[in-house]
């Protein structure tokens, strides 16, 4: 299983959407380097004007190769890169109406604010004054107004930042492409970016595409998120979904917070499966669809913010959709509670609400008792 | 990975795992690691290569032209005669015989290695200190440039200019050491043998040479990291073995190339001999200018091969003291 | 010992640390640095003495001679002798002619270093496809370690082999350029190594083609590495001996280190020949400093960056969303 499509509902995989006259295509997209290692393989994806997708994934997963070939700045080696109609597989990256937001930003450091602002509109031949007077504009727009005759290395990270962000509105792109843009930032300056950013993204009712590796940007930004990983898409969603039902055993580890167990099925029973693991922990799920039979291998995954822990309850023998664990760690974070569990030789996670702190404190060694919902159940692909 | 656990945080596994694989594809996504300190130019149309080879196309061809081609020569001459009607090009071994069998052109090139193993211990040991204190003493970095190019600025004079100052000025006859010990009533009269001889040669070749040492010292010596060192004095190192174990090995490299620097320069050097030494000493140099200047190409080409064979061996031998494959 | 009988016995036992003193603690003076710094000094009069000593024997007067003491007073009268011809022991003409020589060979051999090291430098960050950078490499350490008079030998048997003696741009200039051009090429190097490729990406995002980029981009951000090398190439060349010595032919003015080298062989030797070994340091020295003044004063004015503490506050300002149009 390569790919999944998933809508809001979860639905039954589909075959990727045929080329539309309106937004971008990419279609098959395949990128090898010389040497022969594979960076994307076979990228599906249609985005349309407005939306805002977030590609995410770990490190080299082929996010940003992707998003390099939509710029121009990288060649596909098979596909098709198609917006609003048009193929941009041959042209150049000025010659296409997408321009990127770069990691570092890449200001130009022998130009003044306003000259970096002002380039796109000199290589497309835009009169002086109009030049000016729109590249005030857009300075406008990020605040920097006061600061158009400083030169980059006089500013901040954040106002670098801004620089880069009006430099390329300037041009009115059809489409943004961002390669980690929040990446630079201090933390909290990063968090209230997020904020804005898809708020300036919603005025202009651009088409943003975000790469990054941060699943937490992803979550609170996008309208959709494509995980990828070792060049290929593991699941194609909206945050909640992704968040709540991960399709593959990587979406569910790299968005964290996942317990995933690896067992046999030992019952299947219509669209209801039950798998078990060496630990004899057992749970049920939900599956229409799933090709397992009885005695084949399974994975599923239930979220941490899924589990319910009683602290003071006892521990039931070989139960179904629970399992009993020795505290390794009591976790505290402010708002929540990170219980760090062994079952076994198996760590999972359990999260509960701070108010059951101090209930839980210093409890490290004990033996308790988990559960959760067959509902909260997600059945992997692998 | 194949681990059953959970990760609670990507933090652990995940990032370990996203550091390899963003190397493999950083390392994919630009050049190998000689030129990945030079970041890559964005590939402009498909035929990057083309653009290339026509960037390094002149370089090397002039290299080639008045490098490679002269050097070729040489070993080509070496094995011919020449006559008055000009180059025989009959293949012969009889200059290096004539070479091999000749006492005085062994004596002169062993003076000569002499004399460079001196320069290079000699340039090694008074030119440390110098690179130490640029590098680990200065603390503000403009300053640390600032003498280091006032530092360097001779090296870019005329170096004619003072090798002439170890003859008549500094050393001859009437010359400001000889004066100086006469005032200090350690010599009652001038001392005839300073100037124009062998200590004033090496003298002046320290003097002209050492900045071919101090250059890369200081530069290995700037790499290295400075807390390493607080380290190991926190764990009780007093200065000597902080020193041996942890600053000297992380400048082998420097030390290396300093000295092969002045080795090669040292001992293929003709103009300081001359001029210093003013006819009284010889090296290989004078030898082969000599030999030129007597119409005698074939053995003249054969000496200078011999210094490229003796200088190949030599540095070969100083690079066994560092892979320096490894820290370029 | 469990880690709770070990916090115990620590609480048994009152620390030193604990006990309040009040003591002036002094900087440890760093005596190294001290004695290092004297020894650089030291270092600088050994390399900087020989210089001036022949500047300040130069400004001896008419009876003067080659060592201390001074025999006359001081005066310019060898410096005359540079550049005025009407003098009993002038040696202008030779000065100027070799003067000139030397002028042309060094701004030539400048330019070309440059550009060749500029170029082979941009081909070596690229992608190679006949790992061609290996050969590349090997050809300049070659370049910067065949002994100088080695070089002019083997142009001399070239060209003799030719059966030509041409001019010194023939061979001289070659000669040198190739000394060069490894040096250029290291400096280049470290340029490149600061250099962001993402800002020509950029560029080329926003609408610029690849001479566009070059010109307006790439270019300003590493001209002081092309001046370095070309500084590089000059000095090389103004200074070189060596290199120059074998590729004589008679019929041109010697450039001034040949003329210098071998004067004791043809010419009386004077203070004037101090007076133009100093002349010769001179320029080189100047040179030299003009470029780090003008090099620190740039610096000095570059503008310092925005704190960063009031972004990692979250006190720094957002953007404007009251986006007004698009």
């Amino acid at each position: 299983m390569q790919e999944h499509e998933t809508d809001i509902e979860g639905a039954a995989p589909a075959a990727p959407s045929p080329q539309s006259r309106s937004g971008l295509d990419l279609v098959g997209l395949t990128k090898v380097f010389p040497g022969g290692t594979v960076a994307v393989d076979d990228v599906n994806l249609h985005v349309s004007h407005g939306e805002y997708v977030v590609l995410l994934g770990p490190s080299g997963c082929g996010k940003t190769t992707t998003l390099r070939m939509i710029g121009g700045h990288e060649f596909p080696t098979e596909g098709e890169i198609v917006l609003d109609g048009q193929s941009l597989v041959d042209l150049p990256p000025h010659k296409r109406p997408t321009t990127t937001v770069f990691q570092h930003f890449a200001l130009f450091p022998h130009r003044s604010v306003l000259a970096n602002v002002e380039f796109g509109l000199k290589m497309h031949g835009v009169g002086k004054e109009e030049r000016r007077q729109r590249a005030f504009e857009a300075l406008d727009m990020v605040g920097l107004t006061p600061l158009a005759d400083r030169k980059p290395r006089a500013l901040s990270g954040g106002q670098q930042q801004r620089v880069a962000l009006a430099r390329v509105l300037v041009t009115k792109p059809k489409a943004l492409l961002l390669d980690e843009p929040l990446g630079d930032l201090d933390r909290l300056l990063q968090l209230r970016m997020r904020v804005e950013l898809r708020n300036l993204q919603r005025q202009l009712g651009l088409m943003f595409i975000h790469v990054t590796h941060n699943q937490e940007e992803a979550l609170s930004m996008a309208d959709r998120i494509v995980v990828m990983n070792e060049a290929r898409i593991q699941q194609i969603a909206d945050p909640l979904t992704i968040a709540t039902k991960p399709a593959t055993e990587l979406v569910a580890r790299f968005m964290g917070d996942n317990n995933i167990i690896r067992g046999k099925v030992t019952e299947r029973d219509g669209d209801r499966l039950v798998v078990e693991d060496e630990e004899h922990v057992r749970a049920s799920v939900q599956a229409p669809g799933a090709s397992q039979k009885v005695g084949d291998e399974a994975m599923i995954s239930v979220r941490a913010a899924a589990v319910d822990v009683d602290p003071n309850g006892a521990a039931p023998a070989g139960g179904l959709n629970t399992a009993e664990c020795e505290i390794v760690f009591v976790e505290f974070l402010g708002d929540l509670v990170k219980l760090h569990l062994l079952t076994g030789g198996e760590r999972m996670l359990a999260k509960v609400g701070a108010e059951h702190y101090p209930a839980l404190r210093g409890r490290e060694g004990e033996r308790i008792a988990i559960s959760w919902k067959e509902a909260d159940v997600q059945l992997l692909d692998a | 990975m194949s681990s059953s656990s959970t990760p609670e945080r990507i933090g652990d596994e995940t990032a370990l795992v996203a550091l390899e694989e963003v190397e493999e594809v950083e390392a994919l996504e630009q050049p190998r690691k000689g030129e990945a300190a030079l970041g890559e130019a964005a590939a402009g149309a498909g035929g990057s290569g083309w653009v290339t080879a026509a960037l390094a196309a002149p370089g090397l061809l002039w290299i080639g032209f008045y490098l490679i081609a002269p050097l070729v020569i040489i070993v080509l001459v070496s094995f011919w005669t020449f006559t008055d009607a000009g180059f025989e090009r009959t293949w012969t071994l009889d200059n290096y015989s004539e070479l091999f069998h000749d006492s005085t052109y062994w004596d002169n090139m062993l003076s000569t290695f002499l004399t460079s193993v001196i320069a290079v211990v000699a340039c090694l040991v008074l030119g440390f200190p110098v690179a130490y204190f640029l590098a680990l003493k200065v603390q503000s970095l403009r300053i640390q440039i600032a003498l280091f190019i006032i530092a360097l600025a001779p090296f870019w004079t005329s170096f004619l200019t003072r090798a002439i100052a170890w003859t008549f000025p500094l050393m001859g006859r009437e010359g400001a050491l000889n004066q100086i010990l006469i005032k200090l009533q350690i010599l009652s009269e001038p001392y005839q043998e300073f100037g124009f001889s062998t200590l004033s040669v090496r003298l002046a070749m320290i003097q002209l040479y050492i900045l071919f040492m101090i250059t890369p010292l200081f530069f290995s010596l700037a790499q290295v990291d400075r807390h390493a060192i607080e380290a190991a004095r926190d764990l009780g190192g007093n200065w000597w073995r902080t020193f041996r174990e942890v600053i000297l090995p992380q400048t082998m490299p420097g030390i290396v190339i300093g000295s092969i620097f002045i080795f090669v320069l040292t001992m293929g050097d003709y103009g300081t001999v001359a001029t210093v030494g003013g006819g009284n000493i010889t090296s290989v140099g004078t030898l082969i200018y000599s030999k030129i200047g007597a119409v005698q190409y074939p053995q003249g080409a054969a000496s200078a091969v011999l210094l490229v064979i003796v200088l190949m061996v030599g540095v070969w031998v100083i690079t066994r003291f560092s892979n320096l494959r490894e820290e370029l | 010992m469990t880690i709770q009988t070990m916090a115990q016995a620590a609480e048994a036992v009152e620390r030193p640390q604990d006990v309040v003193v009040r003591r002036e603690v002094k900087q440890r003076f760093d005596w190294a640095k001290l004695g290092l710094g004297i020894y650089f000094v030291l270092f600088l009069l050994f390399l900087y003495i020989p210089m001036i000593l022949m500047g300040i024997l130069s400004f001896q007067g008419d009876r003067g001679q080659l060592t201390f003491p001074f025999r006359s007073p001081v005066s310019i009268d060898w410096w005359k002798t540079l550049w005025d011809t009407n003098l009993f022991n002038t040696i202008a003409e030779d000065v100027s002619a070799s003067g000139r020589q030397s002028l042309y060979l060094s701004l030539l051999a400048g330019v070309l270093v440059a550009v060749f090291g500029f170029m082979l430098s941009m081909a070596f960050r690229r992608r190679w496809r006949f790992r061609l950078d290996v050969v590349t490499f090997f050809v300049l350490m070659l370049a910067l370690m065949t002994p100088a008079f080695l070089v002019g030998l083997g142009n001399q048997l070239l060209w003799r082999f030719m059966g030509e003696t041409p001019s010194l741009y023939w061979t001289a200039l070659g000669a040198n350029v190739i000394w060069g051009i490894p040096f250029s090429f290291l400096v280049m190097l470290a340029v490149w190594n600061r250099y962001d490729r993402h800002i020509e990406e950029a560029a080329r995002d926003l609408g610029a083609n690849a001479v566009t980029t070059f010109r307006e981009v790439t270019l300003p951000l590493v001209w002081t590495g092309v001046f370095g090398s070309f500084l590089f190439g000059f000095t090389l060349t103004w200074n070189d001996f060596d290199r120059t010595i074998l590729l004589q032919n008679g019929y041109q003015s010697q450039p001034l280190p040949i003329l210098i080298g071998t004067w004791p062989s043809s010419r009386p030797i004077l203070p004037n020949l101090y007076a133009l070994g100093a002349a010769t340091t001179a320029v080189t020295l100047f040179l030299i400093f003009t470029v780090l003044i003008v090099a620190t004063l740039r610096l000095r004015f570059a503008g310092a960056p925005v704190t960063r503490k009031a972004e990692e506050l979250g006190e720094a300002e957002g953007l404007d969303t009251r986006v007004t149009g698009s």
